[in-house]
């Protein structure tokens, strides 16, 4: 047999070269004969019915066009999950930095400037900013019927009972924060019109083919008339799997038959992409007096802002990890997904499994001390081992290294502080 | 907007340009948070004047007895100055402590004083080593205790035609130590959140010569707490005063800021924070070796 | 507009540029050296540093005439006659490099680092970079590698030292 050639060998990665002597493209490094420059005009309220009115920003010298809704030649809509995103919105603002026109330019210069010219009549309404409130019947609606999308229930044994057999039982909330990617690199695209007639998008982004879709369907036109092109991407982290600027400078290229560019900085990219979901929980959990876990009852209140984005998975994922790596014979998880008028949440590294064990861990700790057990001790009784049931009934059938992993940490802990 | 830019050769043009500019005219030097103003915000002003290469400007002077330094010297002139750790730790530290490598070889520590931000670093240490002032226009030079050029947020005692040219203060002596300490959240580019110099001059007995104690980033604008030093002048320096003084900048702390929302962090933090940089700058001001350098 | 004529990896310019111009701006949009980034705009990121007389700073936050007369150096002018320097093979070598938009403000801090102190420790490595952010937090390979790159430039030296030796 050959010796093999990559698997244990050392591989230079094929970007890196250029990458470290500044010649990889990254989009805002890609420019073209004749383009025009994007801008976009952003809802400075949470939760408003809008009227726009672009007469003195048409007027300016420099400004070509500018897009709102009914410039949307195919579905006013894109999202990952639910299509609950306006392009540009139509009527109504669900959010601080939703985008409502796009401003194309000969230059940033103008473009931005005529960004200022535009007049938005907002006539407010109600918001609402906490899950909890949001959650309530009366609370304000930010799509439809209800706030409350999603609603994932994980139910094991019977916590009720379990709860009396327990000598004791730690009830606590947490509360873990909105976070943003801050990849470095903001969103910076360009598009333009290729000589079959379809439309080339280059856009850092970590779903080509879900943004063809998308853009397809917003221009209306077949996918194959849509193509993404990926240049340099400046790390994601979850944080370009939802449509930023893609459709945008689609339709302006598909309309104005010129390249057109846009580039984010630092503060708009906050603005325009997802964060990853706060999630407001409530934990209940027993064990005997001798250390074994008896029972968790937990609820989960997740916020997603003004769109679904990945909510569905996230808060599913969040409700799957929420016990922690231990085995407990009776658990009750709700975990729900909330809209509200807070900036979108949608994947971020770990996708929901990063924020219970805030809460499951500190659970633990509290136990272990009420208890008296030492905590580490505490972890190592109840933790997932070959052979174990997680609360939603898979069986562990391998590859357990918990206690090891455990153990490995305990040593060099320690090893330090003595 | 910035619609002219003067490069002046010499600091006597550049005054000249200042001078002919009016309210019109913006010095800048480094630049680090002028910049970001000018790009990000519209910008009241249209004339910049370039000081950040003039040579007059940018000095350490360490003489016999005072250390003046140029209002354009660098944070990375005074870190990588030979001597200026050694004879003032507390300044050295603070400047150390600005911003990242890049930003501390642009930024100026003229520039820190005249932008007023509350959370300067280099403020506090030239405030506890009692630093004065010199601005010059055309026509004359003047020269001010720091302490008193600060009037509100943002805001210095100085005139559209003037220029800090330089700081200077007493060289620390023999039994004399600075020390400084800074709460951000974390090391590099943090601006400060709570900051805090002490100055002190050890007598026989541990007996307080003389103390001066300067906080950033707890009120408008860095400031000397002179109150404080009064009630430490003369005394013995030793624990209970170590409590008492701490539980008297908690009281200053919570006097002066109110029901700000920072109140509840400042007030607790401020305590460690003045705790510390007093007992390290009398532990330091009581070892004789390390003024060795001053024999 | 303001008239500057200013050195830019060994290039001469004399150019006219607009006032409110930044440094960046001028590098990126009239030089079209993209290689320097933009990350913040506000000297928090580290993404757009460069070599200027010696030193680096974030040419964001320095205005394009006040760059008259100075000597820079941009990522593109860091490799010589199409060489990697030894500080872009160590990171090349060690897989300091992820989605690499850091990555040349870290070669830059890195390579003022080494040319004023050839062989730091990490903590002096580590103070080196700290105007730099790595979002992919690939910190421990950046500094690895600048540990590396000193050693590299160390043998190189030796290799001209025996090689003049033995002309």
């Amino acid at each position: 047999m050959k010796p093999l050639q990559v698997v244990g060998n050392r591989v230079l990665r094929v970007d890196g070269k250029a990458k470290v002597q500044g010649a990889a493209l990254y989009p805002q490094d890609i420019n073209m004969e004749g383009m025009l420059y994007g801008a976009t005009l952003r809802s400075d309220k949470p939760h408003a019915f809008i009227t726009i009115d672009l007469e003195e920003a048409e007027k300016i010298p420099g400004v070509v066009k500018i897009l709102t809704a009914k410039d949307v030649t195919g579905h006013n809509h894109h999202g990952v999950l639910f299509k609950d995103h306006d392009v540009l919105c139509a009527e109504k603002v669900r959010r601080i930095g939703d985008p409502m026109a796009f401003v194309i330019g000969t230059s940033e210069r103008i473009a931005k400037e005529a960004l200022k010219k535009i007049k938005v009549h907002y006539q407010e309404i109600p918001a609402v900013f906490d899950p909890l409130e949001a959650m309530e019947e009366r609370a304000p609606k930010i799509h439809g019927e209800s706030n409350i999308i999603y609603h994932y229930k994980c139910r094991k044994g019977n916590v009720d009972e379990a709860f009396k057999a327990c000598d004791i039982i730690v009830e606590r909330a947490y509360q873990t924060s909105m976070v943003d990617h801050a990849f470095l690199q903001p969103e910076a695209g360009i598009a333009y019109m290729d000589e079959d007639g379809s439309v080339v998008v280059l856009a850092a982004t970590q779903y080509p083919h879900f943004d063809q879709l998308e853009v397809a369907e917003a221009l209306g036109l077949p996918t194959e008339k849509v193509r993404i092109i990926n240049p340099a991407v400046g790390g994601a982290f979850g944080g370009r799997e939802d449509i930023t600027m893609q459709i945008h400078l689609a339709l302006a290229a598909y309309l104005t038959g010129k390249p057109v560019k846009v580039v984010y900085g630092r503060e708009e990219s906050f603005y325009a992409h997802s964060k990853r979901h706060p999630i407001m929980m409530k934990y209940k959990t027993g064990a005997t007096k001798e250390g074994k876990l008896l029972a968790m009852e937990v609820m989960l209140v997740g916020d997603t802002g003004a769109y679904a984005s990945w909510a569905i998975n996230v808060m599913r994922k969040a409700g799957v990890h929420a016990p922690g790596p231990y085995e407990i014979p009776n658990v009750k998880v709700d975990s729900y997904a909330v809209y509200t008028n807070n900036p979108f949440c949608g994947a971020m590294r770990g996708f929901g499994a990063t924020q219970t064990p805030i809460g499951s861990e500190q659970q633990m700790d509290i136990l272990a001390r009420e208890l008296g057990i030492d905590p580490i001790q505490f972890r190592l009784m109840n933790c997932f081992r070959v052979g174990s049931e997680t609360a939603n009934g898979q069986i562990l059938h391998e590859s357990i290294p918990l206690v090891q992993c455990i153990e490995a940490v305990k040593d060099r802990m320690f090893q330090e502080l003595r | 907007m910035i619609t002219k830019c003067i490069r002046p050769s010499n600091l006597e043009e550049a005054l000249e340009q200042l001078n002919q500019q009016g309210y019109d005219g913006k010095l800048i030097a480094g630049g680090t948070d002028l910049v970001i103003e000018i790009k990000h915000h519209p910008y009241e002003k249209s004339t910049l004047i370039d000081i950040s290469r003039l040579k007059e400007l940018r000095f350490i002077e360490i003489g016999e007895t005072e250390i003046c330094i140029g209002a354009g010297t660098r944070f990375s002139d005074i870190v990588n100055h030979p001597e200026m750790k050694g004879i003032c730790a507390g300044l050295w530290e603070a400047c150390s402590s600005v911003g990242s490598p890049q930003i501390r070889n642009a930024g100026t520590i003229g520039g820190n004083i005249c932008n007023g931000s509350p959370a300067a670093d280099s403020v506090p240490p030239l405030l506890a080593l009692d630093a004065q002032v010199i601005i010059k226009d055309t026509t004359k030079t003047r020269t001010m205790p720091l302490k008193d050029f600060y009037i509100d947020k943002g805001k210095v005692a100085i005139e559209a035609n003037e220029l800090l040219y330089a700081i200077k203060f007493r060289k620390p002596k023999k039994d004399e130590y600075i020390t400084f300490e800074k709460l951000g959240l974390r090391k590099a580019l943090a601006i400060a959140r709570l900051s805090c110099a002490v100055f002190i001059s050890l007598g026989d007995g541990d007996k307080i010569e003389d103390i001066r104690i300067a906080t950033g980033a707890m009120g408008a604008y860095p400031q000397r707490e002179e109150a404080l030093e009064k009630l430490l002048i003369g005394e013995v320096f030793d624990a209970p005063l170590i409590e008492m003084s701490t539980q008297e900048i908690f009281n200053i702390a919570k006097q002066r800021l109110g029901s700000r929302s920072s109140a509840v962090f400042k007030c607790e933090a401020i305590q460690g924070l003045f705790g510390k940089a007093l007992r390290r700058a009398a532990k330091e001001a009581k070892s004789y070796d390390f003024h060795q350098f001053n024999s | 507009m303001i008239s500057i004529s200013l050195t830019v990896n060994k290039q001469v310019y004399q150019v006219e540029v607009e006032e409110d111009l930044r440094l960046i701006d001028f590098i990126r949009d009239k030089l079209m050296l993209t290689g320097t980034k933009e990350g913040c705009g506000e000297g928090e990121c580290g993404a757009c540093t460069i070599i200027m007389d010696g030193k680096t700073v974030n040419s964001c936050l320095v205005m394009a005439f006040q760059a008259h007369g100075s000597r820079i150096t941009t990522i593109e002018g860091v490799a010589k006659d199409g060489a990697l320097h030894p500080i872009q093979q160590a990171f090349l070598d060690v897989g300091a490099v992820q989605c690499g938009f850091c990555t040349p403000g870290m070669v830059l801090s890195a390579k003022a680092l080494l040319d004023e102190n050839e062989v730091p420790n990490r903590h002096q490595i580590r103070e080196g970079i700290s105007g730099n952010l790595c979002r992919c937090t690939g910190y421990n390979k950046i500094v690895d590698a600048i540990e590396l790159a000193s050693s590299y430039i160390k043998e190189g030296q030796q290799d001209e030292t025996s090689s003049s030796g033995r002309q």
